[in-house]
């Protein structure tokens, strides 16, 4: 008996080691009727809950396949290319189209999608504008368009009119204005998360201020802000507003989160967020929002407040494995561009979608606001310039613009800073 | 075996009042002068003691509140102690899964470590030929490694051998990435260990492996239970390799890749964050404790034997 306790030890370990390696806790692996999909709603992103309960109902339907879903948040590209470097990537890739994402179709990472957006009858499914910003230099349309998202400007009625201002600004010299007012009052004009993207996005906003439209794909492509006099323009003007006291104090530290909270505490008048945070604001602080665009100078490019209006929030990425499964993928993304399930995107989860559609979500005034917003003609629509700028200069670009909104800091040594995160590109 | 002797029957019955600073213990009767120059110490060591909790306090009242709580007051109280950030996490993340695979992969790592690192030490610090130094500095060599560094290779390595996208190549590479560390630890202890212990148990027949497991073993348990304490924090909290090797399989993550799907570019739930890792340091303090006591229990039944 005590001989055998003394192997007891040992033929666990063995066992667990067998039990890590052999038998999966999912039983069931990858096989020809397997449809492996691989996506960042997940978690507690918004749209998540509808995903899970839409997989689940596909399941359903279509009880003769095998439907994997794994995830992945911000580290999805990561762990999809090394997948795909050992040739065990998922069949359908859902995430967003950035940063390193730009540069998949171009490697080989993915396939391109247009010819089965055309013989799926997908094309006329999707907006114009969104399959333009999947489209590559190329010709190649990188993967099918499905979640967008619009960058408005909320503003804070309540904080604005306590300060004195009636109505959201509309031009720079109202912006100067209103933020002078806000800060009397001991307010945060526009808070911004000035060390991320968020803070990225409102500066080369700005810098579009002057920018001709057909400036803008060279210019974000090729990165020589310091040789555009029109860039350049746009920087004087971003450097003027900071130094004004716009932007909230130490911007150059604060996150997207910071922003949001600033702003839905009523502590900020303003803040330029993508329409889905704008989901996220509490009952109170919706009923004080407005939203509309980013103020504009008298003598630049635009008439009306601009906003960035993208397409390019999440899409249906097609992988090698995949394009060997195509009648099982092609079941699946016939599913998700049914109106029945892009209407649950809409209404359950408050999502922009990439995809024609008439539904309104009522339940989400904030982004049916900025929806409007963004189809009105009294905000002017401006480039969105992730789809330009390449993936390796995305980070130290981020970089560059965090230590734009630092205060001192010049025109010329901000551009020197957003052109020398093109370096690794050449 | 006198050493030990001597050291079981001294330590019990040591004065258990220390000596003042100036070095004479007070007499017997007399009440204790108060050491007012240690105030300092004791007053620094208190608000040591006392900052430590602010972060730990800071992070379970965040699991209990919302986003807006946390960044406008960040040590005030939660206004509500619902449970749902909790059942949030553990849904959106399948967190009791990861928590599994993390224990698997965990428990297996330490055990083949262990089973690789203890003969390893054993026969360096026995061995008196200059092979053994020599091999022992090449484990010493292994700190150089940067983990980055290692990253390709390996990465290479799990798929040729087909094992890319599965926890037994985790399994097999953790041991491997503390081998360096337990093995020098574990040499050090068994260099204490008298000869003469060995001696005495050939003589009553005992095998190398005997020896082994009946002398050195059991002598060498402070060694032990320090590896596997490092060891295990090591590999509970390992999460580049996990990521990239193991991959996004809910059925097969481990907890350091599970917990930043919680996370989101569309503004992330702190609360539903702080939740899940509370749920998941849960595990690691019971082991941490567990652990903490054997290794003292072991450090003073080795210093009694020794």
């Amino acid at each position: 008996m005590r001989a055998q306790l003394r192997r007891l030890p040992p033929l666990l370990a063995a066992t667990m080691l067998l039990a890590t390696g052999c038998a999966a806790l999912d039983p069931q692996d990858d096989g020809p009727n397997t449809l492996v999909i691989h996506t960042q709603i997940s978690g507690t992103a918004p749209g998540a809950e509808v995903f899970n309960a839409v997989v689940a109902d596909f399941r359903r339907q279509h009880p003769e396949m095998h439907v994997k879903v794994v995830s992945n948040a911000d580290d999805l590209p990561q762990v999809y290319e090394t997948s795909r470097l050992a040739g065990k990537e998922a069949d359908v890739v859902i995430v967003n189209l950035f940063d390193k994402t730009l540069e998949w179709t171009g490697v080989g990472a993915t396939v391109p999608v247009g010819k089965y957006a055309d013989a799926w009858g997908l094309r006329d499914r999707i907006e114009p504008e969104a399959v333009k910003q999947w489209t590559d230099g190329k010709g190649r349309l990188r993967g099918l368009p499905y979640i967008g998202t619009n960058w408005p400007v909320a503003y804070n009625m309540a904080v604005l009119r306590k300060a004195g201002v009636a109505e959201p600004p509309a031009t720079t010299g109202e912006l100067l204005d209103a933020a002078k007012k806000v800060k009397d009052k001991g307010g945060i004009a526009v808070t911004i998360g000035g060390s991320d993207w968020t803070g990225q996005k409102l500066l080369l906003q700005i810098l579009q201020s002057y920018l001709p439209p057909e400036e803008g794909p060279k210019l974000f492509t090729e990165g020589d802000y310091c040789g555009s006099p029109a860039a350049m323009k746009g920087l004087k003007l971003f450097t003027e507003l900071r130094d004004a006291g716009v932007f909230a104090e130490n911007a150059q530290g604060l996150t997207s989160d910071t922003m949001t909270t600033q702003y839905n505490t009523g502590q900020a008048a303003a803040m330029s967020a993508m329409s889905s945070a704008l989901g996220k604001v509490p009952e109170k602080t919706v009923k004080d929002t407005v939203v509309s665009g980013w103020p504009v100078p008298k003598d630049g490019v635009h008439d009306h407040p601009t906003m960035i209006r993208s397409f390019t929030a999440a899409g249906l990425w097609l992988s090698p494995n995949g394009a060997k499964k195509l009648p099982l993928v092609k079941k699946f993304v016939q599913y998700m561009y049914s109106e029945k399930v892009v209407d649950r995107f809409i209404t359950e989860a408050g999502r922009d979608m990439a995809v024609r559609s008439g539904t309104v979500p009522k339940d989400f005034p904030l982004i049916a606001a900025a929806r409007k917003a963004a189809e009105d003609k009294a905000v002017d629509k401006v480039m969105l310039p992730d789809v330009h700028i390449p993936g390796a200069a995305t980070q130290p670009l981020i970089n560059a613009t965090a230590q734009a909104f630092a205060p001192g800091r010049t025109p010329q040594q901000i551009c020197r800073a957003m052109s020398a995160a093109y370096e690794r590109t050449n | 075996m006198t050493s030990s002797t001597r050291t079981a029957s001294s330590t019990p019955t040591a004065p258990r009042v220390a000596p003042g600073p100036g070095g004479a213990a007070p007499a017997a009767g007399r009440r204790r002068p108060i050491a007012w120059a240690w105030l300092p110490a004791h007053a620094l060591a208190w608000v040591y003691a006392a900052m430590l909790t602010v972060p730990l306090y800071y992070f379970l009242v965040s699991a209990f509140k919302t986003n807006d709580e946390i960044f406008s007051d960040p040590l005030g109280l939660p206004s509500s102690l619902s449970l749902d950030k909790f059942s949030t996490a553990l849904h959106g993340a399948r967190l009791e899964l990861a928590v599994a695979n993390s224990a698997l992969v965990t428990f297996s790592a330490l055990v083949l470590t262990l089973c690789l690192a203890v003969p390893a030490a054993f026969a360096i610090a026995r061995s008196r030929s200059r092979w053994a130094a020599v091999t022992e500095r090449v484990f010493g060599l292994g700190f150089l490694v940067p983990t980055f560094a290692a990253l390709l290779p390996t990465f290479l390595m799990s798929a040729y051998s087909g094992l890319f996208h599965t926890r037994l190549f985790i399994v097999l590479l953790l041991p491997a990435t503390a081998m360096p560390l337990s093995v020098i630890i574990l040499t050090q202890f068994m260099r204490t260990i008298p000869p003469e212990m060995e001696e005495a148990a050939r003589i009553d027949g005992a095998t190398t492996f005997g020896v082994l497991r009946h002398v050195y073993a059991p002598m060498a348990m402070p060694g032990i239970a320090t590896v596997l304490l490092l060891n295990f924090l090591n590999f509970w909290n390992e999460y580049l390799y996990s990521l990239i090797i193991i991959g996004p399989d809910q059925a097969q993550r481990t907890i350091q890749v599970a917990l930043p799907t919680l996370r989101s570019t569309a503004g992330t739930d702190y609360g539903v964050l702080t939740a899940g890792t509370v749920l998941t340091l849960v595990p690691v303090w019971i082991a941490y404790t567990l652990l903490q006591r054997r290794m003292q229990q072991a450090l003073v039944s080795g210093a009694v034997k020794l």
